[in-house]
């Protein structure tokens, strides 16, 4: 057979045109060694072949670059779109910007705390306790006192919720002390909360105003989140069984009040305000004092600033 | 060879499986709606009536505004004194019974405000309103503690005292001797 291929090629192929078609299906190897089947027949199966790898190619390419070429699409929300306003023109743009009525800008809430005017009298936590209904022995605030001693070591303690004043504690002897600061703590309220994204009930949410909030209804208690908040600022309220938070006074602040805490400091060590407001007393503050954050490593971006923090601070 | 599939003989098991089809969607469908919230996506991946439950939450601090709505004499005091951040609440307890009662006397001139009694030593539970000349109330801010900021007026008590030549240290009303409390600075 190998050697009479070319004579009678087409004639063998005649004969058998249901085993050679076998053989390219089975096989994929039409014209290989066997040569059982005609050159033209292979030709053409050859050339289908070729065809329809092609074509694959070609399909899969179009759908490869077609399916990036999706991910180019605007994303957005129905509710972003509808909130938010064209980008403003650039001066002298020939767009006019919309009117300030038509159009409700999104509030924004944010804090500062500035350590570098804390006294440590603890009337904020008192204060918090009272407003917010805080069971004893938990906190939704709480203030630091970072102690660095001439020999090098950091003592961290905490302020007691009553004041030094008659407290009982022992005295720190100023003599041995080199630098001593008081560093407020509260919730950060993180852009992109660990604490929100691990709640399996949606109970942990965000208000449009940017405030971390927990449904006490529809908490299970699983205390997930209190795990993921990576500053310890959750904890399982043990008369509502829910998880519990720092919450910036929310029912307050929608009210045109301050915080519990910003109200009860004496000093002004914390501000609250709206970061959207440029003309807001935390915005003017922000923008002309340097600031940080707590843990910025960690990208969720909290809205809580800090005036003075030390790097032994966290 | 394999069995043809014929609507006819097999209508029965059909009907069976559309009918089970039906149960179970139509249930899956009722469990949705009965454990879904209503309000749940308002605003977010989120049960809507909660924002609104915890903003009406009542506030239970009091803030200056109204206190100084009807004592507007202390505003001036505190105008140009070290103490002009300082709150009502800080030395003044919440207030929230006297309010009450200024809310009521308002209504119905009969109704007399009680006058405020003396402090008790307690800032934690106390929501109504005391009078403080008491050394402890300047104390809470003023004593003089490691980590308190070198710009802030604290004192150590003992030697403050000395220093000053304060007639009765024990007293407790002793910071009154030199200071008031709206105005204290000297």
């Amino acid at each position: 057979m190998n050697t009479s291929h070319d004579s009678d090629g087409a004639s063998g192929c005649g004969n058998r045109p249901a085993t050679s078609g076998l053989n390219i299906l089975n096989q994929g190897t039409p014209c290989g060694g066997g040569g059982s089947c005609g050159g033209v027949s292979c030709g053409g199966e050859q050339r289908s072949k070729a065809d329809s790898r092609r074509q694959f190619l070609s399909r899969a390419t179009s759908m490869v670059f077609g399916s990036f070429a999706l991910t180019l699409l605007p994303m957005e929300s129905p509710e972003s779109t509808a909130e938010t306003p064209l980008p403003a023109p650039p001066n002298g743009g020939a767009i006019p910007a919309p009117p300030a009525a038509s159009v409700a800008k999104p509030v924004l809430y944010g804090f500062l705390v500035d350590t570098e005017k804390c006294i440590g009298s603890g009337k904020c936590l008192s204060a918090c306790r009272t407003e917010n209904h805080v069971p004893d022995g938990y906190s939704r605030t709480w203030v630091e006192r970072y102690v660095h001693f001439k020999d090098g070591t950091v003592q961290v303690d905490l302020v007691p919720e009553a004041g030094y004043h008659e407290s009982k504690l022992p005295i720190v002897d100023a003599a041995l002390v080199d630098k001593a600061y008081f560093v407020p703590k509260l919730c950060n309220q993180c852009v992109d909360a660990p604490c929100n994204q691990v709640c399996p009930v949606h109970a942990s949410f965000t208000s449009p105003e940017g405030v971390e909030l927990i449904d006490t209804d529809r908490c299970i208690g699983c205390g997930y989140c209190v795990q993921a908040c990576p500053y310890g600022m959750r904890y399982i309220n043990p008369e509502t069984n829910s998880a519990d938070k720092c919450t910036w006074c929310y029912h307050r602040i929608t009210k045109n009040q301050e915080p519990a805490c910003v109200e009860a400091c004496p000093v002004g060590a914390r501000v609250f305000g709206r970061l959207d407001d440029p003309e807001s007393e935390l915005s003017k503050r922000l923008g002309a004092v340097r600031t940080q954050v707590l843990k910025e490593y960690l990208g969720t971006h909290p809205k809580l600033h800090y005036v003075g923090l030390s790097g032994e601070v966290v | 060879m394999s069995r043809h599939f014929s609507l006819l003989r097999d209508t029965r098991h059909l009907q069976a499986v559309a009918l089970g089809l039906i149960v179970l969607g139509g249930g899956l469908i009722a469990a949705r709606s009965h454990l879904i919230p209503k309000s749940f996506g308002e605003h977010g991946p989120y049960r809507g009536d909660a924002l609104t439950e915890i903003s009406a939450q009542q506030p239970v601090l009091t803030s200056d505004t109204t206190c100084l709505k009807c004592h507007d004499s202390v505003r001036k005091e505190r105008a140009e004194s070290p103490h002009k951040d300082v709150a009502c609440l800080h030395c003044h307890g919440n207030g929230h019974e006297h309010m009450a009662q200024a809310a009521n006397a308002a209504a119905d001139p009969s109704v007399t405000i009680e006058k405020a009694k003396p402090w008790d030593g307690d800032f934690f539970t106390k929501l109504d309103l005391f009078i403080t000349k008491d050394r402890a109330t300047c104390l809470s801010c003023h004593e003089k503690v490691v980590g308190m900021p070198a710009g802030f007026r604290s004192i150590d008590v003992k030697s403050h005292l000395a220093d000053q030549g304060a007639e009765n240290i024990d007293s407790p009303d002793v910071c009154f001797e030199c200071h008031t409390g709206h105005s204290p600075g000297i």
